[in-house]
């Protein structure tokens, strides 16, 4: 589909200076970081820290919306922050003088890329933080600062990580989301499984980490440079390269390099084998899940990809593994989520999977429809996060959906209901009239358009079947049927317990809380705002991409054609079942989730009666142990725990044992010689003139015998 | 040459003398002090006689012999008595027959010094403190030793480390050192010739130089004196006609040494006398309590206070 | 051992009248040595500080004879500041004495053990 035109125009994308504006963004995060801190320091009781997030987050958006509208994205800007490490230093290689830099600035990079991720951070993080002045309500005080502040300090590392202009201020912001992520998964630091999760996730995190800075440093060492625009430069001479068919002039080390970022992303954004925080991350407050854990930093590893997107096009191996990987997380993670019960970690493994989803459309050649899918994603995504948010808040914690059953019949759950039903249509790829079909086909008809990726496309098509499946569960028990309900034992007074303020200002509002309360008219109007958005991005991304498709265009993740070069191209060429790919896809693709969206309706919906059971139930005995197995997650935790996390523990025991009676026993040795030395000699300072002056005279007779025997 | 004295009569001796110098220490007359003395004075002198027998020469230097013993054995009696006034004179003793060694090392100077300052100043002092410090019987009564002189503190053990040492620095000392630099400059050539003055009035007294001539160099490398007339003529006294009292003597040599050479520690010498003179004088201070009268009666002396008048 | 301890004679300067530079530093470590003793022994503070006094001359017998012997004036010189040094020490010790007797009323050095601290 897109082919040789696009290989040339885009060498002569012009960079430029401004942009300015979108100074605004970090200065405005941290200025609600240090108010939210103020208001902590102040003791304010009141949501004063959430109005001030949701407004300076909105003027953030703003500032974004401004630079896009006067800037457009036919050109790439540099705003210039400030000089954060700028080096520069000679020396001589070979009897040459060479100069080396390092430079690392404050400076941002706006392309459509940047512009289509800031438009849908700080928009999603504006109406989320808006949603959340609600949801927190419960904790009002020093925990609804702690709060503010943290989803503030996300927003900024995320406008470091998206709008960086090098890599170093990207990895800043990379782990400055890790580091937000990790504090507001342990928002409820005084429960254990809380802590846990934000220490798996965090830890994970880590491995994912080394990776990308190991691709980091292998980029400086190789290109000489950190700054996208140099780097990028030296790329498009590869490119060039390539054009004309030399495969061999690109080095080995350029080829590590992309292998080495994809190991980051696949850390952040959750896939195999990496993707074991991302469910247990759910312990956090559910906005966090939804800006966080759902549309925003989960897909940093999709952005980097996008973001490094030339580099990646210089390896042989970097793509197909990315698409490969990507495939066989999104059926993985579904498999999962099919037999899970905690309605918010089958979002979580909904997440995993669509992230799979964003990998093999970049893996496949269509950057695009990745971002297009992201882009979509990140809207209806968060929407359903918000909307078993708002069952969660109003059922005092509970998740199980064999508990809850016919929400939407009840009062003033109709807004609630309605947001949950678009978002699972998007989710499940319903044809025409939702955006999450239109990304969704885009990369399923790539994959299918592409004859060596054909398996990849069979692997997904299965996915959106089991996806469709999988939603319309959740939304069949939870939302309709049969009006019964169980109440979570989550009381919101345990977590002001949790928090420490033991006043009594919360906790008779709430300490009769035994019926379900509807959400109030935040938590509404924000999914109603995102269930219309949803459906008002469709005219803009008709066909192939639309409006993403020009964002993407003149950006970094635009090389399309080039690839071609390395073998894996005449992609355009691929067909389904012998019809033309994109065509047969977009009929199949509604097709499969229909089926799927039936079989959800023929086994929970038709003929349930209670909460608790379903035609499902008399199912799953004649599948054997797989339903099982799979609502253990595969026993992956158990096998990661027993492959990496005892071996790990032994050996940290045996070091703690080295370290605690070796190398401090050493160390004591030494501390302790000169003390035991002085109780051994100190019956000698008795005191008396005369015992000295013997030890003196002995003292000297030794003195002049050894003198004696040495000097003969 | 062989050795001066055989090392194990040396051993022998020591042992001996040990033993005799156990036996003198005081032990409130449970031991024969009288024994001990004798003993360590019979082998002290036993010691001198083999050094001065070994020694062969001729003509023994026999004041070397006598010094060394009188030296030796009021050392004795100094560790030994159990009074500190016949201690401290038996000190004095030591002092002078040190004083004799001294001479024959041709150290006057210094031998007349040791007499001055110890027995003339520092044992003086220490009789003076012994006084002071020391009970006076009460009217009638016998005096009574204290204790602490009386009985010495385990002379044994302090005997058998200080004669171990003894036969260590001997071993030393008849071991040789070996590599000693060899003899210097004769004593005494070059302190003339920064005394032009004492050569100028030794020659004149000696009648070597007449009235209006002066002395106007002194070169000891080549052994001359060159004086010049009145008339402006120059003429040289060899080293042989030089007079005998032209010879500088121990005192000067003594002298220039302390101050050409140590100038420093001379004024260190100083300051620490000085010191220790003002730290005597503050240490020694007797705190004398004054009653309120007495304050009073002080204070109308120094008339800071008027006299109580009638008022009161 | 007999060789171990031959008198290097040669190395020495000449003797004196008969008299060789062993036989002075004899006298002075057998005078140093009963001074020692004499500090070891005898518990009268007065008295121990006279044994110091006696070392002092036997390092002073020394020293004048190895000048003597190496033909220059420095152990005289050196005399000079023993005697300095015993003059001060004098006066500080006997002062400190004085103030120690007043005290207990004895000049036993044992009883003053307690200053170990």
């Amino acid at each position: 589909m897109l082919s040789q035109e696009h290989i040339t125009g885009h060498a002569a994308t012009a960079i430029d200076e401004g942009g300015m504006l979108t100074m605004l963004v970090p200065a405005l995060t941290i200025l609600a970081v240090v108010l939210c801190g103020l208001f902590a320091a102040m003791r304010v009781k009141n949501k004063a820290p959430a109005f001030v997030t949701v407004a300076l987050l909105a003027a953030s958006f703003v500032a974004v919306l401004m630079t896009y509208l006067n800037l457009g994205v036919e050109k790439t800007w540099i705003a210039h922050g400030f000089d954060w490490i700028n080096f520069s230093w000679s020396g001589s290689e070979n009897r040459k003088l060479t100069t080396h830099a390092l430079i690392a600035n404050f400076s941002f990079y706006l392309d459509g890329l940047t512009i289509l991720w800031m438009l849908f951070v700080t928009g999603l993080g504006t109406l989320i933080a808006l949603y959340a002045s609600e949801y927190m309500s419960h904790d009002v005080g020093a925990g609804y600062c702690r709060f503010f502040a943290a989803f503030s300090l996300f927003v900024f590392s995320m406008a470091c990580l998206v709008m960086a202009d090098n890599f170093l201020l990207l990895y800043l912001g990379w782990e400055g989301v890790g580091l937000c992520s990790y504090l507001l998964i342990g928002y409820f630091y005084k429960k254990p499984s809380a802590v846990a999760a934000a220490k798996k996730a965090f830890i994970v995190n880590r491995i994912g980490d080394l990776f990308l800075a190991l691709g980091i440093m292998l980029i400086y060492t190789h290109f000489g440079s950190l700054e996208y625009t140099t780097v990028f430069a030296q790329t498009e001479t590869y490119i060039e390269a390539l054009k004309e068919g030399n495969l061999e002039v690109i080095p080995a080390t350029v080829q590590l390099i992309p292998l080495l970022l994809m190991g980051g992303a696949f850390g952040k954004s959750a896939q195999l084998p990496l993707y074991v925080w991302l469910p247990d991350a759910m312990e956090g407050p559910t906005p966090v899940s939804a800006l966080i854990h759902a549309a925003t930093m989960v897909t940093a590893g999709v952005f980097l990809v996008a973001r490094t997107y030339p580099l990646f096009l210089l390896s042989e191996h970097a793509l197909p593994a990315v698409a490969w990987i990507g495939a066989l997380t999104a059926f993985f993670s579904a498999t999962i989520g099919m037999a899970q019960f905690d309605i918010k970690r089958i979002m979580a493994y909904s997440t995993v999977s669509q992230l799979g989803y964003m990998f093999c459309g970049l893996g496949v050649l269509t950057s695009v429809g990745g971002a297009f899918h992201v882009f979509t994603h990140a809207f209806f995504k968060a929407m359903l996060f918000l909307a078993c948010g708002a069952v969660m808040h109003g059922f005092a914690g509970q998740l199980d959906l064999r508990k809850l059953s016919g929400v939407g019949f009840m009062r003033g759950w109709k807004v609630t209901t309605v947001a949950m039903l678009v978002g699972c249509l998007n989710l499940a790829g319903f044809p025409i009239i939702t955006s999450g079909y239109w990304s969704k086909d885009m990369i399923l008809g790539e994959a299918f358009a592409n004859p060596h990726t054909q398996a990849i496309g069979w692997i997904l098509l299965l996915t959106a079947g089991l996806t469709a499946y999988y939603t319309f569960r959740v939304f069949f028990r939870v939302f309709v049927g049969p009006v019964q309900y169980e109440m979570g034992d989550e009381h919101h007074g345990a977590h002001e317990d949790a928090h420490g303020h033991g006043e009594a200002t919360h906790a008779p509002a709430h300490a009769t809380h035994a019926t379900p309360h509807a959400p109030g008219w935040a938590i509404n109007t924000v999914l109603a705002v995102l269930a219309i958005s949803a459906f008002a991005i469709i005219p803009f991304t008709y066909s192939h991409g639309g409006w993403v498709h020009t964002m993407i265009e003149g950006s970094t993740a635009r090389y399309e054609g080039a690839a071609a070069y390395l073998g894996h191209g005449e992609h355009a060429h691929g067909t389904f079942l012998g019809f033309e790919a994109h065509g047969a896809l977009m009929v199949v693709s509604g097709i499969v989730g229909a089926i799927g969206i039936v079989i959800a309706w023929w086994l929970h919906y038709a003929g349930r009666t209670t909460a608790a059971t379903s035609r499902a139930d008399a199912l799953l005995p004649k599948l054997g142990p797989i339903p099982r197995w799979a609502q253990h997650k595969w026993y992956v935790d158990e096998f990661y725990d027993f492959l990496i996390v005892r071996p790990l523990w032994v050996l940290s025991n045996i070091f703690h044992f080295i370290d605690q009676y070796i190398v401090d026993g050493i160390v004591d040795l030494f501390g302790a010689a000169p003390s035991l030395t002085g109780k051994a000699v100190r019956p000698s300072q008795s005191g008396e003139l005369h015992s000295y002056a013997a030890w003196m005279a002995g003292g000297m007779a030794v003195l002049i015998l050894i003198v004696i025997l040495v000097a003969t | 040459m062989g050795a001066i004295i055989n090392p194990f009569i040396l051993y022998g001796l020591c042992v001996l003398g040990g033993a005799g110098v156990c036996l003198a220490l005081p032990r409130g007359g449970r031991t024969p002090q009288v024994i001990g003395a004798l003993l360590a004075a019979l082998i002290g002198g036993a010691a001198l006689l083999f050094l001065g027998v070994k020694a062969g020469h001729d003509h023994p230097n026999y004041y070397f012999y006598v010094f060394s013993l009188i030296g030796l054995g009021a050392g004795l009696r100094v560790i030994t008595h159990p009074r500190p006034v016949y201690a401290a004179l038996y000190f004095i003793l030591t002092v002078i027959a040190s004083a004799g060694l001294f001479l024959i090392l041709s150290a006057e100077f210094m031998a007349f010094a040791l007499i001055i300052v110890y027995a003339g100043a520092i044992l003086i002092t220490y009789l003076f403190v012994i006084m002071l410090a020391t009970q006076a019987p009460e009217e009638g009564e016998i005096e009574v030793l204290a204790d602490y002189d009386v009985n010495a503190r385990e002379p044994l053990a302090a005997t058998v480390v200080g004669f171990l040492l003894l036969a260590l620095l001997t071993s030393m000392i008849f071991k040789g050192i070996g590599n000693l630099p060899g003899p210097g400059n004769a004593l005494g050539k070059d302190v003339a010739a920064n005394m032009p003055l004492k050569a100028e009035r030794a020659l004149r007294s000696a009648g070597l130089i007449k009235a209006g001539e002066t002395v106007s160099m002194i070169n000891l490398e080549e052994g001359f004196i060159q004086i010049q007339d009145l008339d402006g003529q120059f003429q040289k006294i060899e080293r042989r006609d030089w007079p005998k009292s032209l010879e500088s003597t121990n005192i000067e040599h003594v002298g220039f040494n302390l101050l050409r050479d140590h100038p420093g520690t001379i004024e260190i010498a100083g300051v620490i006398l000085l010191m220790a003179m003002l730290g005597a004088v503050v240490l020694s201070r007797k705190q004398v309590q004054l009653d309120e009268e007495a304050k009073r009666a002080q204070a109308h002396r120094l008339g800071l206070i008027e006299r109580e008048g009638g008022s009161a | 051992m007999s060789d171990l301890l031959t008198l290097a004679q040669s190395g020495y300067p000449a003797p004196i009248a008969g008299v060789t530079l062993a036989h002075y530093l004899f006298v002075s470590a057998a005078m140093f040595v009963l001074g020692l003793i004499g500090f070891l022994t005898r518990r009268n503070l007065i008295i121990m500080f006279l044994c110091t006094e006696l070392m002092f001359q036997a390092a002073g017998i020394a020293l004048v004879a190895f000048g003597r012997y190496h033909l220059n004036f420095h152990g005289q010189t050196f005399v000079i500041f023993i005697l300095t040094v015993a003059a001060a020490e004098a006066a500080m010790a006997l002062a400190l004495v004085v103030l120690l007797f007043r005290r207990k009323e004895s000049l036993n050095a044992e009883a003053w053990q307690d200053l170990k601290g």
